[in-house]
């Protein structure tokens, strides 16, 4: 049986935590640092919405507590004294609790990255430390997780920093956050992250091949993983953030690490569970998943009925068909609770209502002949009769009037009043706050949430509802994401989730990453842009070069800054500096040179920036990454071929690539048609013969 | 920067306050105790949480009550049973499954009635049940009797409270040691899942006698594989089927031997899933159905308390998360706990013996105090 493992594996871990003698460190961030849940997180902190009637962040330190942590750091930045007297008052803050936790709150922190080199600043942590957000909800037991990272720790000193929580669970799973989809290669013995790659809807995904020619034999490419948000951290990770004032979020680190494996040596190991459950509750989609998740049992023993917060009048009764009731909750005649429905104390439901999948806040009143299905209905709000509810939110103090018909995703935040008589459209976001008035305090939204909450009354007051929008007895705007955001990095910042169908956007996306294949490990969408504009950079600063005289030594400082600056992999660096080289006399001269001219105007330049290329090229794969760079112009600019060849030889004088690089790519390179049409070429293929030749002579002569 | 950090150091708190009074560490000390066993209970009873089995379990429990009794601050009986009483509840009310707990906050009820009235010097307690009218009229007086000062009660409760302690010790032992009345050689003996209690019978039998055990696998857990492998090892020829085999099986059995979570207040079981489609076979082919319990499991709730009677798990064991998009599609449901009513069942054996279920009401009234079924 498969709890009795995991008992004995607990002993285990309770003697290395002996030997080990420091408590077990968390850093929980109370903050999500984006504006999903705006309009409702403009009045509460993600972090303190309820899910199935218990504020969020009371299950990540449930989560924490039950894992054995026994100091936990709280980081808040928006609205921080709700959240501090939230946990105030709760049961972690009692004397008797095991795990102690400390509220840090600053207005400054903007992301993941800050809250971390902070953690580095005030040297907080002195151990390995679980790295949480405050909306994850997880029964994992990772202790199992830690031991290994401990582990791996003690073998090689300081390898791996990060051991990142995954739970396996196939594609389609509702409980998988479509954002947060992941592509990961990893070796299979020593749990390696190879590879790690958002998949964001893409059908084709690409990796480098150099990451599978060393390590282990065996490697995995996993696509069954749900990203638990949960991470097992080294100390060195606090120092890595500061080290790297670019690195904003998780993901950032993850990318740097990989890509930096050789030269600062560290490694990033992951963890995969089958047992347990793991999820961040990022965007509604994940709300109304979890939740059900939450009523349907999974994350037992975090159950409704098990009151775990400890809070007064908080239990409630489990029936069957996972019915829950709480205290004083009445049940009008004729009503039906069908299945998955959690109802909070003091409830009152009138006759002949059908509910089924839902969960009702605390003292609701529930008209008659009332219909909700997937309805969230947090504290305090009146639904009267005849009001139908499908898969949408309701928050505290909301007053739903007569006959009003909730179609699929409509939220309404806070106070609102809607109807009577009218059906709001799919996707309907209903909030006290004029979209408006959102720019306006754009600034001042990281001041005291006081000062916000009393700027927005007054400007509510001076717009008029629309009785088209809300109904004629309605109080309320419909809030509309403004449109920057859209724009921001991820498209995905609408409340509900972006839905990644396969639409033929995303199709055409990952063609054109095709298009400009470069066999790199660049991951797609996001740093497309990074790369164009670094090889724009590049080229930019070659001319500068060649206009200024500037020396090589030089050029490699400042293409080293850009690399830094557009986070690009060292592979990426000489593949576009290959690509920019060789492009600019067309560049330079327009593109209707002969191919004589072309080598003409070419061979000097190489020439003069060969040390630049000694300086990227250096083991045999950057050679061979050099040439697939090369082969990939020339099949671009099919005219100019017969220039290869006097490219490639010069090159090979230089001293830039070497003759068993070239003749490894010419004997193993082609893969496609077009590239073995351009291997029959005479010059080359008399190149080739005469590289084989020079070969066969010095290895005569070495005899 | 204008950060502001808040510590809520407790433990800095509370360490400076020992300093000045040794009492209140004393309390502190105590109540974190009581809130870690409180976690631990919360977070799943016997078999699936950090306690294993309910005898550890009661053990647990009747520890903790005793280091209550030494550490909290009463002056009299009264006060002291308000106090056990309200921590009872609480403990009763964090996992309602694990009636183990409630029962052993009972027995301690009990013991500091009984020593209350020795130290009175007066049998009173016996007497009262015996009477239908001092049942009647006993109500407001007993809490008033419980008022006075005994300076030996502390002491004489604790010492109680040990005996307790070495008689949960012993259960195991006690009802292993009957396994030669009941099992004889080259019988055909039919268990399901795995008890500890019933596995230490059956081990202790195979000293003596050769007999085979076949073994219902219990599934979704599948704790029977586990029970087989172990009386294997012990060299008992041991076969696993699956839970829909028991009626087919049924007619090679001599005797069924199972454990139980609970004994009910009318003689009922409340038993691992699968248990009761098991005791319908053994009816059915009128083989005997033997229940190893020990008396700390027996419990004065009744089988129709519905709401704290089931307990439903996971469904991680029937349906895994890994299947992915079906899920969205289906309920899945994972009951622990069946219940097998008392016509089914021939005979219970306990750490003092064997009795029938007919014969549960009176073990009930001599263990626990009518007054303290409801807690």
């Amino acid at each position: 049986m498969s709890s009795r493992g995991t008992k004995q594996k607990k002993g285990n871990v309770t003697n290395e935590q002996e030997e080990e003698d420091q408590p077990l460190q968390a850093v929980l961030i109370a903050d999500s640092f984006n504006r999903r849940f705006f309009p409702i997180s403009k009045d509460q902190p993600r972090a303190l919405l309820p899910l199935a009637n218990v504020a969020m962040i009371d299950y990540t330190l449930e989560f924490l507590t039950s894992t054995g942590v026994q100091e936990t750091f709280v980081f808040c930045c928006w609205m921080s004294n709700k959240i501090k007297d939230h946990l105030l008052n709760s049961k972690w803050c009692r004397p008797t609790s095991p795990n102690v936790v400390h509220i840090i709150t600053s207005d400054l922190y903007r992301s993941l990255g800050d809250v971390l080199r902070d953690v580095d600043a005030k040297t907080l942590v002195r151990n390995d430390f679980i790295l949480v957000y405050g909306d994850v909800v997880s029964n994992i037991d990772v202790s199992q997780a830690l031991q290994e990272h401990r582990h791996r720790r003690k073998v090689d000193k300081n390898i791996s920093v990060m051991t990142m929580v995954f739970k396996e669970s196939s594609p389609g799973h509702k409980s998988r956050c479509e954002e947060d989809d992941v592509i990961v290669a990893m070796d299979s013995k020593s749990k390696r992250v190879l590879h790690y790659q958002k998949t964001q809807g893409l059908k084709k995904l690409q990796f480098p091949m150099n990451i599978f020619q060393h390590g282990s034999d065996e490697f995995e490419i996993r696509h069954d993983l749900l990203d638990c948000h949960i991470s097992i951290c080294s100390p060195q990770v606090a120092e890595l953030f500061t080290d790297n004032f670019d690195y904003q979020t998780r993901n950032d680190f993850v990318r740097g690490i990989l890509v930096n494996e050789e030269i600062l040596g560290n490694q990033i190991h992951l963890y995969v569970t089958n047992e347990g459950y793991g999820a961040r509750v990022s965007n509604l989609q994940m709300y109304d998943s979890v939740s059900s998740d939450l009523v349907r049992r999974w994350v037992y023993p975090l159950t409704p009925e098990a009151n775990f917060t400890d809070q007064r009048g908080q239990g409630c009764a489990h029936s069957r068909h996972n019915v829950y009731r709480g205290a004083g909750v009445s049940l009008g005649h004729g009503s039906q609770m069908e299945e998955n429905v959690l109802i909070g104390r003091d409830t009152s439901i009138g006759a002949n209502c059908h509910i089924s999948n839902s969960i009702i806040g605390n003292y609701c009143t529930i008209g008659d002949n009332v219909v909700l299905d997937r309805a969230y209905i947090w504290n305090n709000v009146h639904i009267s009769n005849k009001v139908k509810i499908h898969q949408s939110v309701v928050c505290d103090g909301v007053l739903v009037k007569e006959a009003v018909l909730l179609n699929k995703q409509c939220v309404l935040a806070y106070n609102v009043v809607i109807g009577p008589n009218m059906s709001l459209p799919e996707g309907t976001v209903v909030s006290m706050h004029h979209p408006e008035e959102e720019e306006d305090d754009d600034d001042d939204e990281f001041l005291s949430d006081d000062q916000v909450v009393g700027n927005s009354k007054d400007k509510t007051k001076q717009k008029a509802f629309n009785p088209a929008e809300v109904g004629s007895e309605g109080k309320g705007y419909i809030w509309k994401a403004s449109l920057d955001e859209a724009e921001d990095e991820e498209l995905a910042q609408c409340i509900w989730g972006l839905v990644l169908n396969p639409d033929p956007d995303s199709d055409s996306e990952s063609e054109a990453s095709d298009g400009s294949q470069d066999m790199g490990s660049r991951s797609v969408s996001p740093e497309m842009d990074d790369v164009k504009v670094f090889q724009l950079e590049v080229l930019g600063t070659l001319q500068r070069g060649e206009e200024e005289n500037i020396g090589c030594d030089n050029l490699v400082l400042e293409i080293n800054s850009l690399k830094y600056a557009y986070n690009i992999t060292l592979k990426e660096v000489m593949q576009i500096l290959t690509k920019v080289v060789l492009e600019y006399p067309f560049q330079q001269q327009g593109t209707k040179l002969s191919s004589s001219q072309y080598t003409v105007l070419l061979l000097p330049l190489l020439k003069k920036w060969s040390p630049v290329f000694k300086n990227y090229i250096k083991r045999a794969q950057d050679h061979l990454d050099c040439l697939s760079a090369v082969e990939e112009l020339f099949l671009e600019q099919e005219t100019h071929q017969t220039a290869m060849v006097k490219v490639l030889m010069n090159m090979y004088q230089l001293e830039i690539l070497e003759e068993d690089a070239i003749l490894k790519w010419f004997s193993a390179g082609a893969t496609t048609d077009k590239s073995r049409q351009l291997r029959k070429n005479q010059g080359l293929q008399k190149f080739i013969q005469w590289l084989k030749e020079a070969e066969d002579e010095s290895s005569e002569e070495g005899e | 920067e204008n950060y502001h950090i808040s510590w809520q150091d407790s433990r800095n708190r509370s360490e400076t306050t020992l300093n000045n009074m040794p009492g209140a560490d004393k309390e502190t000390d105590l109540s974190e105790r009581i809130e870690a066993f409180l976690a631990d209970l919360k977070r799943g009873g016997s078999g699936t949480g950090p306690l294993r089995g309910s005898g550890e379990m009661a053990r647990e429990t009747t520890a903790l009550l005793r280091r209550i009794t030494a550490q909290a601050r009463w002056s009299s009986a009264g006060d002291l049973m308000e106090i056990i009483r309200n921590e009872g509840r609480r403990m009763t009310a964090a996992q309602p499954s694990e009636t183990t707990v409630g029962n052993m906050v009972r027995r301690v009820l009990k013991i500091i009635r009984e020593e209350y009235a020795r130290s009175r010097g007066s049998s009173e307690e016996t007497d009262q049940q015996e009477s239908l009218h001092k049942l009647l009229t006993s109500g407001g007086l007993s809490e008033e009797n419980f008022r006075q000062h005994f300076a030996s009660l502390k002491a004489n409760v604790i010492e109680a409270i040990n005996e307790l302690l070495t008689e949960l010790e012993g259960t195991t032992d006690n009802i292993a040691m009957q396994a030669l009345e009941h099992i004889h050689s080259n019988e055909v003996i039919m268990t399901i899942g795995r008890s500890r209690t019933v596995e230490a019978f059956l081990k202790d039998a195979a000293r003596k006698r050769k007999f085979h055990v076949i073994v219902a696998e219990c599934a979704p857990f599948c704790q029977g594989h586990e029970m087989a492998t172990s009386l294997s090892k012990a060299g008992i020829e041991t076969t696993v089927i699956a839970d829909a085999a028991i009626f087919a099986v049924m007619s090679r059995v001599n005797k069924v031997i199972i454990g139980t979570q609970t004994v009910l207040a009318n003689g009922g079981l409340r038993a691992v899933n699968g248990t009761h489609t098991l005791a319908l076979a053994a009816k059915h082919h009128s083989t005997p159905l033997i229940v190893c319990a020990p008396m700390f499991k027996l419990s004065p709730q009744f089988p129709n308390e519905e709401e704290i009677f089931h307990k439903f798990v996971s469904p991680h064991e029937v349906l895994p998360f890994t299947e992915g998009e079906i899920l969205s599609k289906v309920n899945v449901h994972c009951p622990v706990f069946d219940y097998v009513p008392p016509e089914l069942i021939t005979l219970f054996i306990s750490n003092i013996g064997g009795n029938a279920p007919s014969y549960i009401y009176r073990l009930m009234s001599e263990l626990y105090h009518p007054e303290d079924h409801e807690l």
